[in-house]
């Protein structure tokens, strides 16, 4: 893939000029792609986009969160899963097709305050998020300690097929499950671990839009170099989803959804 | 009329059995002691056009204090008293919990558990300041604005209020031909004391100092006591649906009178009096 | 407004001690306000203001939400201690009127049918207030929506020119505004080139309009430059270009 030189800008900043096909955060305007957001372009023949470097959490359909139970109602919990919308976990979802109020108590399943990792299952532009916990490792997490970054350094912090985190998981013995709208659990059973681990990841959260990130954290991780060659053949830990770098980007970037082309008004 | 609400903030269960373990370990989670204070940075004269002014920062809590000094009738029933009036504000850039509108029931129990401590220590001398007893006196005002909410408003509004005064530079009015006029020139603040409040919650079974918002949302009771210079007790507040002891309660007094004068001396040397 | 008495001594100085074609000196700090999503202060001669943004976040009472495009809350406000003589914490109608424009400044630049249902929060404190509140409000907003990650189609650079003992000036300071012959507020939005807050107070003969305008536009351009610097140096600190 042929690369054009990258920038940092800041919204309304040209991205590239000519006939690219806009991506994600940006608009045409005449001949120029122009930015909406404050981040690092990429242009190729593809076309332009923008990496964005702020933003909250703006849900999107199949992205693994975590989030934590507010309430519940008589059909479903309500979950915050840090970003604009309450998120829904339907009764049916643990409880199954018959689920009934009167013979299946919610309040033993999940109560205020626990922390749950779920798929989302369903979002648009017309509802809130309805969340899903009945696939493989998704469920309640009893103990772990809580981190927050933003949520546009997870795909740095999760890395190319899931070798960054991989990387910081191994040489911490720890377990992190990662959630798209950037809330972490780190889990083991060495207190010095989990603090590694933690570092780590600030550090990454901090540089994620630097060079050479890998190799500072291998130094602090003390990750001899020979160890970190089979990222192809590694499978990522329970909690994640394996997805490659690409599809990161594309993914990160793809929340708004609507790439207005006619961006003036 | 007051009504119980439903918490805004709700922690984590991890968080909370995080936090209940590290307690009772001796340590929170941000690494302080019990009764240990965060620390406490002070800006003073940061807005210029205000006799005074303060952005205090007690850990990411930050208050901006204002003094605007002018003239007016005294109170009712103080007719040989300056008039004193302190406001507060809980600003809607402060926390994703506040909304825009008229001060809410809490809002006003800070400004008035801070215009206590600082009116029943006698802080100013009020009756140094009165121009024409019973008809013209000068009126202080201390009007706060919350920066930034991370817990512990009470003790982070009431140290902005008590550093913008002590550090104000007061304008000089004079009565010539029965009017109010102001002579440019500027005096000091006819201060006796700097009374400091220290807040401690009860969390299960212990007592915790300067909170912040998270062990502010698992605290059962509140217990702000302000103190004064001379080792008194000046002012009291307990707050929240839940009770303390009495053994609580004088620990509670007992730590604010060392406490407060640590924080008195740390204060006094952040704003250069003596 | 006729003037009183003059505002332009001999040698061409304001009572500021600018000349008519210098602006104030401005400074802007990104992300000050920890909680909030977005944040900047400002410095603009004496105002100091801090803008911060909430968003996009839910929208409450839910029925005041739209299905297509996110709601934008915009509220100005001053703080008591900041004027002259001290103000009145409630709201005045000044303050209403001014969240109107400045809300109304901003919008065209967020590109809100990307957060239906949703809601974008902006409040402005003043914590001084010196003339051109409402221009260093705005350019302060404008940082903080940029900082909060909302989808903007350009920055929003805010300016006023205006007329002072018959002389066309930018950057109008607070006596100037209170004495001077007309105090003109402007916001523009500098790569689209488009105008979203145009106001006057005073009076203008169209020649004076028309350099104002170009004035103010020239003013909105500086305060652009600054923007940007504090938006790259919180992001990207000293570099200035990715290196591979």
């Amino acid at each position: 893939m042929q690369e054009v030189k990258r920038k940092y800008v800041i919204p309304g900043d040209i991205v590239a000029e000519g006939n690219l096909r806009p991506l994600v955060n940006v608009f045409k305007n005449g001949n120029s792609i122009v930015a909406t957001r404050i981040g690092i372009t990429e242009s190729n023949n593809d076309g332009a986009k923008v990496i964005p470097l702020s933003g909250i959490y703006f849900p999107r359909a199949n992205d693994i969160v975590v989030g934590k139970i507010l309430d519940h109602s008589s059909l479903s919990w309500s979950v915050d899963i840090n970003s604009c919308f309450a998120a829904h976990l339907p009764a049916q979802d643990i409880f199954g097709r018959d689920f009934s109020p009167a013979h299946d108590d919610m309040g033993r399943q999940l109560s205020t305050g626990d922390v749950i990792v779920a798929r989302i299952a369903i979002f648009d532009r017309t509802r809130d998020p309805i969340l899903t916990i009945q696939d493989k490792d998704l469920g309640k997490i009893p103990t772990g300690e809580l981190i927050k970054i933003s949520p546009t350094r997870v795909p740095r912090l999760i890395g190319k097929r899931g070798s960054m985190i991989q990387t910081i998981e191994q040489a911490s013995s720890t377990r992190i499950t990662i959630g798209q709208n950037g809330i972490i659990v780190v889990s083991g059973k060495d207190k010095e671990g989990i603090t590694l681990a933690i570092n780590a990841i600030h550090i990454v959260e901090v540089e994620a839009h630097t060079s050479n990130l890998t190799q500072r954290i291998r130094q602090l991780l003390n990750v001899p170099e020979s160890e970190i060659e089979s990222d192809d053949t590694q499978t990522s830990e329970a909690g994640d989803t394996t997805i490659n770098q690409d599809e990161l980007n594309s993914n990160n970037d793809k929340e708004m959804g609507m790439i207005n082309s006619n961006g003036t008004k | 009329m007051s009504l119980s609400k439903k918490s805004t903030v709700i922690v984590e269960n991890l968080r909370k059995k995080q936090m209940r373990e590290s307690i009772s370990a001796g340590k929170r989670l941000d690494g302080r002691s019990l009764d240990e204070i965060r620390p406490i940075e002070i800006e003073l004269d940061v807005i210029k056009k205000a006799n005074g002014s303060a952005w205090v920062k007690l850990g990411n809590t930050e208050v901006v204090a204002g003094v605007k000094v002018e003239t007016g009738e005294p109170f009712e029933g103080l007719e040989n008293s300056g008039a004193m009036i302190i406001t507060a504000e809980v600003l809607p850039i402060a926390s994703p919990h506040v909304e825009p509108g008229p001060p809410d029931e809490e809002t006003i129990e800070l400004a008035r558990v801070v215009d206590r401590g600082v009116r029943e220590s006698e802080m100013l001398d009020l009756s140094k300041l009165v121009l024409v007893p019973g008809k013209i006196v000068y009126t202080i005002f201390v009007d706060c604005s919350v920066i930034n909410v991370d817990g512990n408003l009470l003790d982070a509004t009431s140290y902005a209020v008590v550093s913008a005064l002590a550090s104000c530079k007061m304008p000089v009015f004079e009565i010539k031909d029965d009017k109010v006029i102001e002579t440019g020139k500027t005096q000091e603040p006819p201060i006796t004391t700097l009374p400091i409040s220290v807040t401690t919650v009860r969390i299960g079974d212990y007592l915790i100092s300067d909170p912040t918002t998270e062990e502010e949302a698992c605290m059962d009771a509140r217990l702000t006591i302000t103190t004064n210079s001379k080792g008194s007790i000046v002012a009291m507040q307990k707050g929240l649906k839940g009770y303390f002891s009495i053994e609580d309660v004088k620990s509670i007094a007992d730590k604010a009178l060392i406490k407060g004068e640590e924080i008195r001396g740390k204060i006094k040397g952040l704003i250069n009096i003596g | 407004m006729v003037q009183s008495r003059s505002l332009i001594d001999e040698s061409g100085k304001r009572t500021d001690g600018r000349v008519i074609d210098e602006l104030r000196e401005v400074k802007i700090k990104v992300g000050i306000v920890k909680n909030a999503d977005g944040s900047a202060l400002i410095e603009f001669g004496k105002n100091k203001i801090i803008a911060a943004v909430y968003g996009p976040r839910e929208v409450h009472p839910k029925h005041m939400a739209l299905s297509d495009r996110c709601v934008v809350r915009c509220r100005y406000h001053m703080s008591p201690f900041s004027t002259d003589t001290r103000k009145s914490p409630a709201p005045s109608r000044r303050e209403t009127e001014i969240s109107k424009v400045i809300r109304e400044s901003l919008e065209p630049a967020l590109i809100l049918e990307d957060y239906p249902r949703a809601a974008i929060d902006v409040f402005i404190e003043v914590l001084q207030a010196d003339g051109g509140s409402r221009c260093a409000g705005i350019s302060a907003a404008s940082v903080a929506l940029a900082d909060a990650g909302i989808n903007m189609r350009d920055m929003v650079s805010a300016c006023a020119a205006g007329k002072v003992d018959d002389k066309i000036v930018i950057d109008i300071n607070d006596t100037e505004d209170k004495e001077g012959g007309a105090d003109m507020p402007v916001a523009y939005m500098p790569n689209l080139k488009k105008i979203t807050l145009l106001q006057l107070d005073g009076e203008l003969n169209p020649n004076e309009f028309n350099t104002s305008l170009d004035e103010a536009v020239r003013g909105c351009l500086k305060v652009y430059e600054i923007q940007r610097s504090s938006l790259m140096e919180k992001y990207f600190g000293d570099e200035k270009e990715m290196k591979e």
